[in-house]
């Protein structure tokens, strides 16, 4: 029974983590609906930031965190000025998925060899003096950094959909992502909301670097995968739906880790595929859509 | 106040306005009027900033429109509800209204504007905590003016006020839009396709025809012009019967 509950909590906590991954991305496509398919490249380089803030300065990867988000914000503004803000020359907004999709599979070519370049093709990862250590409860063995990912998802999320719902710059997002013609015929500056969603999402990237390279062995082309996952959970959480990115991830993470209780643990992500593609019949809008 | 000078519009290679001009005097309310297609809204979307006449100008207060983004129009103290009311659905009514504050100054003031709106229009503060996207026709419009009047525009611009309301509503909205005309001396550019019914609300109106200015003047001179009666009052009793 016990290791039944430890792996459905493990899958909490790896189903949190693909929230987090899949954050920013979601924020992008809901605002802008553009896909930025290089969101799993900025997640490894947050990543790397993160370790080598920890290798030579011996910041702790947690501590690191803000000074991750403003060097990966600075980043969302510059790709948003690159390649995004062109592409809102295109008459109509639905020209703009696979047009980012195209460009954005370009920069993770570009990225991910700017990474090998910068960090070589090696896996590194964040070993802290506390990373062994579990938390036991009732025969109940978790692990710090997992939980401490957890926390940090949560708590991301959160801020997220607070920032959305209750100040004016959210307000402002959610107006643009609905009718961007509306929200400037209301004076709202809507590539200026644009440019800063841009930053926040790669902020949230390189967050979901940071917790990863203290779990995760990371390298320059390692994510790919990452994205893949986060593509299946903005399917769960229904695109444009933000708020429920973080229980879309959380109910895709139980889902796999359940998996192994029946099947071997190779089989989790053709599972996740699986899903995706069943949610995709069924319920195309999402698991949690109203529509 | 507003100055429209000779203006081309296209849409893509394809001509829309062919040398539009039209002038709005302070605290008046003007009307455009004339058939499905005949280029109203293009005129409204070039003032509003949402399209860009290829040769001439726009002044609004002697500043030039045409060649600023539409957010900063809104600035500048014009407001557009826009055609087919353009709310935001997944927003509630009041964040609906609060947007619509966003420019700076306005934004100072969204508290009591706010209220003067819910006075107005008592219906929205009704139902202030509910989406958009539930509200009827009629209560879609009112947010709508309601939330162009958030930004506290000196011009209001409304593309096709009446469309899919029913008359009572529509009665309603007339009203409301006189007393704020008269009360705090807003100038209001109305495109209608109830010819009758701008020219009754209108002090002047511009008769538009295949993207051309064909005719203009004051309301009660163009209600009596023989071309009007032929060409709209006929065709706009006619859709009123359908």
């Amino acid at each position: 029974m016990n290791s039944v509950i430890q792996t459905l909590l493990i899958g909490v906590i790896i189903g949190s983590l693909y929230g987090l991954v899949a954050l920013g991305f979601g924020l992008i496509m809901g605002v802008m609906k553009f896909v930025n398919i290089a969101h799993g490249s900025f997640i490894i380089i947050g990543g790397f930031i993160s370790y080598w803030l920890f290798t030579f300065l011996g910041i702790d990867p947690y501590l690191s965190i803000p000074l991750v988000m403003i060097g990966m914000f600075v980043m969302g503004l510059v790709l948003y000025q690159l390649l995004f803000s062109p592409l809102l020359k295109l008459p109509r907004p639905e020209m703009r998925l696979d047009k980012s999709l195209l460009i954005t599979f370009g920069v993770i070519w570009i990225l991910d060899n700017i990474e090998t370049l910068i960090w070589t093709p090696n896996a590194r990862t964040i070993i802290t003096s506390y990373s062994a250590s579990t938390l036991n409860i009732a025969g109940i063995r978790l692990s710090y950094t997992g939980l401490i990912g957890l926390g940090i998802a949560v708590m991301a999320a959160v801020a997220l959909h607070f920032t959305l719902t209750r100040t004016y710059f959210g307000k402002h997002v959610r107006a643009a992502s609905e009718d961007s013609g509306a929200a400037s015929l209301s004076g709202i500056n809507v590539r200026r909301v644009y440019l800063i969603s841009c930053g926040i999402a790669a902020a949230l990237a390189g967050v979901a670097g940071a917790v990863i390279v203290t779990s995760y062995s990371i390298t320059p082309s390692s994510g790919l995968s990452w994205l893949l996952t986060a593509m299946v959970v903005i399917v769960l959480a229904g695109e444009g739906n933000i708020t429920y990115i973080l229980p879309a991830g959380i109910v895709l993470g139980v889902i796999q880790s359940a998996s192994t209780l029946v099947v071997s643990p190779a089989y989790q992500q053709p599972i996740a595929l699986i899903i995706f593609i069943l949610i995709l019949m069924i319920r195309p809008h999402g698991l949690f859509a109203s529509r | 106040m507003l100055d429209v000078s000779h203006i081309d519009v296209y849409y893509g290679d394809l001509q829309a306005l062919w040398d539009v001009s039209l002038t709005i005097e302070d605290s008046r309310i003007a009307t455009l009027v004339g058939s499905n297609g005949a280029g109203k809204s293009t005129v409204m979307k070039s003032i509003s900033g949402l399209l860009r006449p290829k040769t001439g100008k726009i002044f609004f207060n002697g500043v030039r429109l045409d060649k600023i983004p539409a957010h900063r129009i809104v600035e500048l103290g014009i407001s557009m509800v826009p055609e087919g009311r353009r709310l935001f659905p997944r927003m509630s009514i009041l964040e609906n209204l609060e947007v619509g504050a966003s420019p700076e100054p306005a934004r100072k003031m969204r508290q009591d504007t706010l209220a003067w709106i819910y006075e107005v229009f008592p219906i929205l503060k009704e139902r202030s905590k509910q989406r958009a996207g539930t509200l009827s026709g009629g209560e879609q419009q009112m947010l709508a003016i309601g939330r162009a009047l958030m930004s506290q525009p000196k011009l209001l611009l409304i593309d096709e006020m009446s469309l899919g309301l029913s008359p009572i509503v529509v009665r309603e909205i007339s009203r409301v839009l006189r007393d704020i005309n008269k009360t705090k001396k807003l100038t209001i550019l109305l495109v209608e396709q109830d010819v009758q019914l701008a020219l009754s609300l209108a002090d002047v109106g511009y008769v538009i025809e295949n993207g051309r200015i064909v005719g203009q003047g004051s309301a009660s001179d163009l209600r009596c012009s023989e071309q009007v009666k032929e060409a709209y009052l006929g065709i706009s009793s006619a859709g009123k019967a359908d």
